[in-house]
């Protein structure tokens, strides 16, 4: 019997917006990984909530069809009862976390459950180990990093210890090494336990190949259903940003062999002379950040950092959760005082909040782009021009007057950027701007930073994402504790074969997508023979 | 830590800056009870501010409400409903006044800030199991809804407001409490999505106290006696002549408590 089951299911939110599931039918068998696909907004999240009884019992709205979870149908029993057999990890980790410490976040499921008091203390403990979260037990977490509430939200769930695992972009806010981990993990359950996966995700590198099957989803209808290597196929001409960033390459440079893997790629790819390119000249600090100490009461947020972020480049500044990174953006934008230190420069600096929610401060899209040049004192008649031009410019035109919290994440996320970049800032630092993006939007928002950093301004990225960051960074500082460990021009860092190499880093020895389909190509050309 | 020790050590301290007339008792009581916040993890701002704030205006209002003692110190024009001769007497009574507001103020906020929330409400749990979670989700809510509001502060100011705080607090008043509305569903789509109210609840095994939890439950436990024993011998009279307070019994209980305080802070701040 199926592990989960959808026949012929169609689903409308309450609000009455179009159907945000339309004829899904669909066979998870057991201990299947199942990847699921699409762009934001497509009904991925709608699913795997369809999949748990959430919709319709907590959402509303009309469902028709069948859902059939582990055994129960979710028309006869309501999320609480399917809780037994499934677990589900939502997108956003702070907004599900219940208990004040880690430990007692982990346990609340199982007391729900009806676990035995002895056993709740020791599977708590395994579960929270597994996640490399023990440390986490005692801490508050409403004080913890995104990344370390995205490890006690996931071991939450897993310590439940259900038959089906549905995981809404797991790894979202999760630097490279935890996100690995955290896959790895998912990947032994699947295997070892035999639990079955179904995971929705857009950073596809580290798990499209280890996956049973690929479902892709577009506007609440399933297109595609196949394996990894059918989906690369398949996917390779119609929406290959959907694909691993190897995969994506190989494709863009015409090959007939699609590889999913760094390892894979590495095989199949052609020798070829790396052509050695010098770095160029850094350009003028927009912002220079000199011997900056920050201390959040017994916390040392930042020890003697000097950074600065060059007119004309993207800096990425990559490191662990909790390094310092968002503090050091703060600073940078005169958001925050440094305890001692200097920043110098000037000109407008934009800052794009982590979380997108809060730049929802009025109550229509377009309201909410002209908030900044209303605060600058721009005209009226310059400001109707440059919002609607800004909304353009993110796809957000047709929504202009819809409220801002009625967007999808994804859409949140655009807003939340085209909000900042619409004062046109010298410099334009921007916390983990990908979260929730699909990877069409990732690709429109490097071309848009690198179009900002082309008329001159100096752009910054705080991000978890290393493929990403090799996709749009002309430099890259790392830092841990606080600390700068490194400022490198990106292909450096991003394709050495460090802790932050990404994933054509790995394979090919190049940061980023249009690097790699030149090497490729290049080696295909007669004179590489 | 766990709310057995804290409450016990917090709980003696508020007894004894209520319960105990000599303001050498009383004195003790406060620094004691400003120590042990002392020692608490922060934020610890705003209840030293509402105890120092609350204890000055007591202070300075009881010699104008208060129409005894025998020793004039100054004497003002007359005013309706005020009493302007202010007495030696009314002064001490005033400052006690203030030391048993900072002594309660800062034994309660001690007790918080000290207190782990989840075992407190673990065990309103196995009495009221219901309005316990309603209180852990309120414990945790509060602190989210003041991230949220500097969040929500911070981008309007990325976006170049100028934000008075008047203006600030009401520009963000609307999306404040829409953002907490939308955390509220997420909240209870996750406990739900987690099997809440789906069947009895296990309850949440007692964690058992650790050697320094064991070690601030015998201080705090002497501390209860010692303030317990003081309130015998304590006779502290104010009106209408001040009492000596240095008295051997009043120097005797007052030194007692501040060494028990000593010993409990120390405790508190010893690495794990």
């Amino acid at each position: 019997m199926a592990t989960l089951s959808l026949r012929d299911v169609h689903y409308s939110y309450p609000d009455g917006g179009g159907a945000a599931l339309d004829g899904v039918t669909l066979e998870v068998e057991p201990g299947q990984l199942v990847l699921l696909l699409g762009a934001s907004g497509c009904g991925k999240s709608t699913l795997l909530r369809a999949a748990l009884g959430l919709v319709p019992h907590f959402h509303g709205g009309r469902l028709s069809g069948r859902v059939v979870t582990a055994g129960l149908d979710t028309r006869e029993h309501r999320p609480g009862a399917i809780a037994h057999r499934a677990g589900l990890v939502f997108q956003d980790p702070e907004a599900q976390l219940v208990m004040r410490r880690g430990d007692h976040e982990v346990a609340f499921g199982l007391q729900n459950l009806g676990c035995p008091p002895a056993e709740i203390a020791p599977r708590v403990a395994r579960t929270l180990e597994s996640v490399a979260a023990a440390h986490l037990a005692s801490r508050d977490t409403g004080r913890l990093s995104g990344g370390e509430q995205q490890r006690i939200a996931i071991a939450s769930v897993l310590a439940m210890g259900q038959r089906l695992l549905l995981l809404d972009e797991p790894t979202s806010q999760l630097d490279p090494q935890a996100a690995e981990r955290l896959l790895a993990l998912v990947t032994q359950i699947n295997r070892r336990h035999g639990v079955t996966v179904v995971m929705a995700e857009h950073r596809t590198g580290r798990v499209f190949a280890q996956a049973d099957r690929v479902l892709v989803m577009d506007a609440g209808r399933l297109t595609f259903d196949g394996t990894p290597g059918e989906a690369a196929r398949h996917l390779a001409g119609s929406a290959p940003w959907l694909l691993p960033p190897v995969t994506q390459a190989f494709a863009a440079a015409g090959s007939s062999d699609l590889p999913l893997t760094a390892c894979d790629a590495r095989t199949l790819a052609p020798a070829t002379p790396r052509r050695d390119v010098p770095d160029g000249m850094p350009g003028a600090p927009a912002v220079a950040i000199e011997n900056v100490h920050k201390r959040f009461a017994e916390i040392r947020a930042l020890c003697g950092v000097s950074a600065g972020f060059g007119a004309g480049e993207i800096t990425a500044l990559l490191g662990a959760n909790g390094a310092g990174k968002t503090t050091l953006a703060q600073i940078a934008c005169g958001l925050l005082k440094p305890d001692s230190g200097q920043v110098r420069g000037a000109g407008v600096r934009g800052y794009v909040c982590q979380n997108p929610a809060h730049h929802a401060l009025r109550e229509t899209v377009a309201d909410e782009v002209a908030y900044a040049l209303e605060n600058l004192g721009v005209p009226a008649g310059q400001r109707t021009t440059r919002v609607r031009a800004e909304l353009e410019r993110f796809g957000l035109e047709q929504m202009a007057g819809r409220h801002p919290r009625d967007l999808s994440g994804g859409e949140r996320q655009r807003l939340a950027v085209a909000s900042v970049t619409v004062m046109r800032p010298s410099l334009l630092l921007l916390d983990e701007p990908t979260r929730g993006l699909d990877g069409l939007r990732k690709l429109e928002l490097a071309e848009l930073l690198r179009r900002l950093a082309g008329d001159g301004a100096a752009v910054g990225v705080i991000t978890n994402d290393a493929d990403f960051a090799g996709e749009v960074a002309t430099r890259v500082t790392t830092m841990d504790g606080g600390r700068v460990l490194a400022d490198q021009a990106s292909r450096h860092l991003l394709a050495g074969g460090g802790p932050f190499t990404c994933q054509l880093g790995l394979a090919l020895g190049c940061a980023s997508l249009d690097d790699a389909v030149s090497l490729l190509t290049a080696a295909r050309e007669p004179s590489h023979v | 830590m766990s709310p057995l020790p804290v409450g016990l050590l917090c709980g003696a301290l508020l007894v004894g800056s209520v319960a105990l007339s000599n303001p050498l008792s009383v004195a003790a009581c406060a620094i004691a009870a400003a120590a042990l916040l002392w020692a608490a993890p922060p934020p610890r701002r705003t209840y030293v501010w509402f105890a120092a704030a609350t204890a000055a205006l007591v202070f300075v209002a009881n010699p104008f409400v208060g129409a005894q003692g025998l020793t004039p110190i100054w004497s003002g024009p007359h005013i309706p409903l005020l009493d302007t001769e202010i007495t030696q007497e009314e002064l001490v009574f005033g400052l006690a006044a203030a030391l048993r507001i900072i002594g309660s103020s800062c034994a309660i906020a001690a007790f918080v800030r000290l207190a782990d929330g989840d075992r407190v409400l673990s065990a309103v749990a196995r009495v009221a199991p219901r309005s316990a979670m309603i209180a852990a989700l309120g414990s945790r809510l509060l602190p989210t809804l003041e991230r949220d509001a500097e969040g929500l502060a911070l981008a309007a100011r990325a976006r170049a407001a100028g934000l008075t705080r008047r203006r600030q607090a009401a520009a963000l008043a609307t999306p404040l409490v829409a953002l907490s509305l939308e955390r509220s569903i997420s909240l209870a789509e996750s406990m739900e999505a987690r099997g809440y109210g789906s069947g009895t609840r296990t309850r949440a095994p007692q964690q058992p106290l650790d050697g320094r939890e064991r070690t601030l439950t015998m201080i705090a436990g002497a501390l209860a006696v010692a303030v317990a024993g003081a309130t015998r011998t304590d006779g502290y009279r104010y009106y209408d002549l001040l009492d000596n307070p240095f008295t051997g019994a009043g120097i005797a209980a007052s030194a007692g408590l501040l060494l028990l305080a000593v010993a409990a802070i120390w405790t508190v701040r010893w690495p794990r």
